[in-house]
């Protein structure tokens, strides 16, 4: 594929970068990606994914949007009240940029549905608020083979954990999957969060994509990093991949059929 | 005893007079990208400070050699690099 001039101009300052060229650009625009959640993390991952030129983006969510949400949703203005994200979000994406095909799905991510949603992904992002859902992508990822990020926020804390199932690297059900029954852990509608927060995470996970499908940089695997913007530290913990997961481990189970992942009972916001 | 190298090779002319920097370098990393090694490429330009960023950003990132630069007399200051894909 040859770019057109319009193109050539608006990814220039990519283009112009070693790590990118017209060969990267390319693979940018070829790649698929699917994002869960068009909320606070799902904002800036979209915004920068779609200015970057990915190109295909789906966007999953089953939500409408709230006063409450634009004080960090920044993909939602106070005139898309009540309207469907998803489709407030497409509005905004395709006047920043028309090259992504953008796909909208108003549907709860569930075990039902996961697999179909997420199967023809190059890679998966985590723009959720609850663990079951985030528990429910990385089960999915791992047993289609799809490279994905998983994002939380609360207050003034973020951690990213990025997992890449080929290389069989520490999943997110290796370090939070024995609290998974717990369904009543805090979601940020209830801990509050300062909307930069989730924006400033999300950007990391938009980068994780980029780097990955550039297959340059290091990726946040095997690692997780935990930013405290209050105090402005930034922290790797190391995360070893436990042999026994169910997700990831030697002898991988069902999870998706078998699992009960209570989605119905987390908490959304 | 003289050593005389016929090499039959693909010059491709590139003509982005008009365009500023860092446009200038885009597209001639774009067509740098798209020829074989050792092939030729000659870029016609007339902003003057790309003929200083154009060969330090192809020698930066190794994508060519510049192995001429030339002043041609147009109505304007015109210059027309010669690089060689690597
Ligand atoms: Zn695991």
């Amino acid at each position: 594929m040859d770019f057109t001039e319009e193109q050539i101009e608006r990814y220039s300052r990519q283009i112009v970068l070693k790590e990118v060229g017209g060969r990267g650009q390319k693979k940018l625009l070829d790649s698929k990606i699917t994002v869960i959640g068009c909320g606070g993390l799902g904002s800036p991952i979209t915004y920068y994914l779609t200015a970057a030129g990915i190109g295909s983006i789906k966007l999953v969510d089953f939500d409408r949007v709230d006063l409450s949400n634009l004080q960090r949703q920044i993909l939602h203005y106070t005139s898309d009240i009540n309207k469907m994200k998803t489709q407030s979000a497409c509005e905004k994406l395709t006047q920043l940029n028309p090259d992504p095909e953008i796909q909208i799905i108003n549907e709860v991510l569930s075990s039902h549905n996961v697999k179909e949603i997420l199967q023809d992904s190059d890679f998966v992002l985590d723009g959720s608020d609850n663990l079951p859902t985030k528990l429910l992508i990385n089960d999915a990822c791992i047993n289609l083979g799809i490279p994905f990020t998983i994002a939380g926020v609360l207050r003034f804390n973020g951690q990213v954990l990025t997992v890449i199932p080929q290389k069989k690297t520490t999943c997110y059900r290796c370090v939070f999957g024995d609290i998974s029954g717990n369904t009543a852990s805090v979601s940020c509608s209830q801990a509050g969060v300062i909307g930069l927060i989730p924006g400033a995470i999300g950007c990391i996970q938009a980068n994780e994509v980029i780097k990955y499908l550039l297959n340059i940089g290091d990726l946040i695997i095997n690692r997780i990093l935990m930013v405290d913007f209050l105090n402005y530290q930034f922290n790797f913990i190391k995360v070893i991949r436990n042999d026994d997961c169910p997700a990831c481990g030697e002898n991988p189970v069902d999870l998706i059929n078998n699992y009960d992942y209570k989605i119905d009972d987390a908490c959304h916001g | 005893m003289m050593l005389v190298m016929v090499e039959k090779m693909n010059i491709t002319k590139l003509d982005i007079r008009g365009k500023v920097c860092p446009m200038t370098f885009v597209y001639t990393k774009l067509y740098l990208e798209k020829m074989n090694k050792g092939e030729i490429l000659e870029v016609m330009l007339d902003f003057p400070v790309a003929v200083e960023n154009i060969p330090a950003s192809c020698k930066q990132q190794k994508i060519g050699n510049v192995i001429d630069i030339k002043e041609v007399n147009l109505d304007k200051k015109t210059w027309i690099i010669t690089i060689k894909k690597i």
